[in-house]
């Protein structure tokens, strides 16, 4: 099956929230969904834009029984590191199901999909034999690093759960590090009334 | 002990990069410090500021620095990258003060959230990480951090599709 990727604009936005939201849908998350078509409008494509995305599309006649041909997506920003420098961090990386396991010259692939902040255990697939394979998902991760490249970054970084055993192994078998187990580095977050004390001049 | 907090210009560079070379000393991963005043100056304009703390006589003892992230669930956020007072500055308020600095800074562009990172060790860090209300996911959630860079990023590069 043929498929293209591409910067997203913010004409995308509205397959950009529906997939957002077809994930929350599917892990049973939704009600953690706050952001918004608008404020994925305003925030991806203003001036000073806090991420940028990317689009894999299929021609209209591999379209979804609902009309969709915007059918993957990654989304990313840049970030930095005070010892390396210029990184790019990838904060969703999601395929719809149908279009899982597909490569462009038609051999079938399983790949790892979903690994996204909020994804869940279940909606990710690996496939021993076919780890080299180069399906949609793998496909976007490689443009964001080649992104990230292109920007003079020289990390790609993202979050993965730990219990998350076949993403992880995935990931490892890719050639990347775990750097909270091999280093020890825990994330922390502020948000709510803490973030409000916090921001008391 | 009276000080200020300002944003930072091109000119601190210099002083950034001490700092940065001092917590990593203290963070005991001194040689994976890579980038010099030099990287920093040109990055400034890249990506990040910094807040810094100015004491009488304009001594640089304190930074903290910072950047935009975006989370798909809850929006805008402020990701603290780094925070540093010279030991011989600490227990004065400094390092909070530069903390609130940044979730300041942050909600004033509307952010949700403040996130960083801290070493499993670096238990008078957490404390006071905890002390501000913040939760640690890692140990809480199981969230791990994942990196490629070097080769492993050469190769994920190598199997991008083409334009």
């Amino acid at each position: 099956m043929e498929y293209s990727i591409r910067a997203a604009n913010v004409e995308d936005c509205k397959d950009i929230a529906r997939m957002i939201t077809e994930l929350a849908e599917y892990e049973k998350v939704s009600e953690h969904v706050k952001v918004t078509q608008k404020d994925l409008e305003q925030d991806g494509f203003s001036k000073n834009p806090f991420f940028h995305g990317i689009i894999a599309e299929v021609p209209e006649q591999h379209k979804t029984k609902e009309g969709h041909t915007k059918i993957g997506y990654a989304l990313y920003f840049y970030s930095y590191s005070s010892w390396k420098g210029r990184a790019i961090y990838m904060e969703d990386l999601y395929v719809m199901p149908e279009f899982r396991g597909i490569q462009k010259n038609g051999l079938v692939a399983m790949e790892i999909m979903c690994m996204c902040m909020c994804m869940c255990r279940k909606s990710l697939v690996i496939c021993g034999v076919c780890l080299s394979g180069k399906g949609i998902g793998k496909a976007l991760m490689s443009k964001v690093a080649q992104l990230g490249l292109a920007a003079g970054c020289n990390q790609l970084n993202f979050t993965v759960l730990d219990w998350n055993k076949s993403s992880l192994d995935f990931y490892l078998n890719q050639g990347c590090f775990d750097v909270t187990a091999d280093m020890g580095y825990h994330c922390m977050r502020c948000e709510g009334e803490a973030l409000q004390h916090l921001a008391q001049p | 002990m009276h000080f200020k907090i300002r944003a930072a210009a091109k000119e601190d560079c210099r002083e950034i990069s001490r700092m940065i070379k001092e917590l990593a000393v203290f963070e005991k991963m001194s040689d994976q410090v890579k980038i010099s005043h030099e990287d920093n100056k040109t990055s400034v304009v890249f990506l990040v500021t910094c807040v810094f703390v100015v004491l009488p006589g304009f001594t640089l003892v304190g930074y903290a620095l910072y950047f935009y992230t975006y989370s798909t669930w809850t929006g805008r956020s402020v990701y603290l990258e780094d925070l540093y007072v010279m030991p011989e500055f600490r227990g004065n308020g400094i390092g909070k003060g530069l903390m609130s600095k940044v979730a300041e800074v942050g909600k004033k562009k509307q952010c949700v959230r403040l996130q960083l990172s801290v070493l499993d060790w670096n238990t008078p860090a957490r404390d006071f990480y905890a002390t501000k209300g913040a939760q640690d996911l890692t140990a809480g959630e199981g969230w791990h951090f994942i990196r490629f860079d070097g080769q492993s990023l050469d190769d994920l590069v190598n199997e991008a599709p083409e334009d």
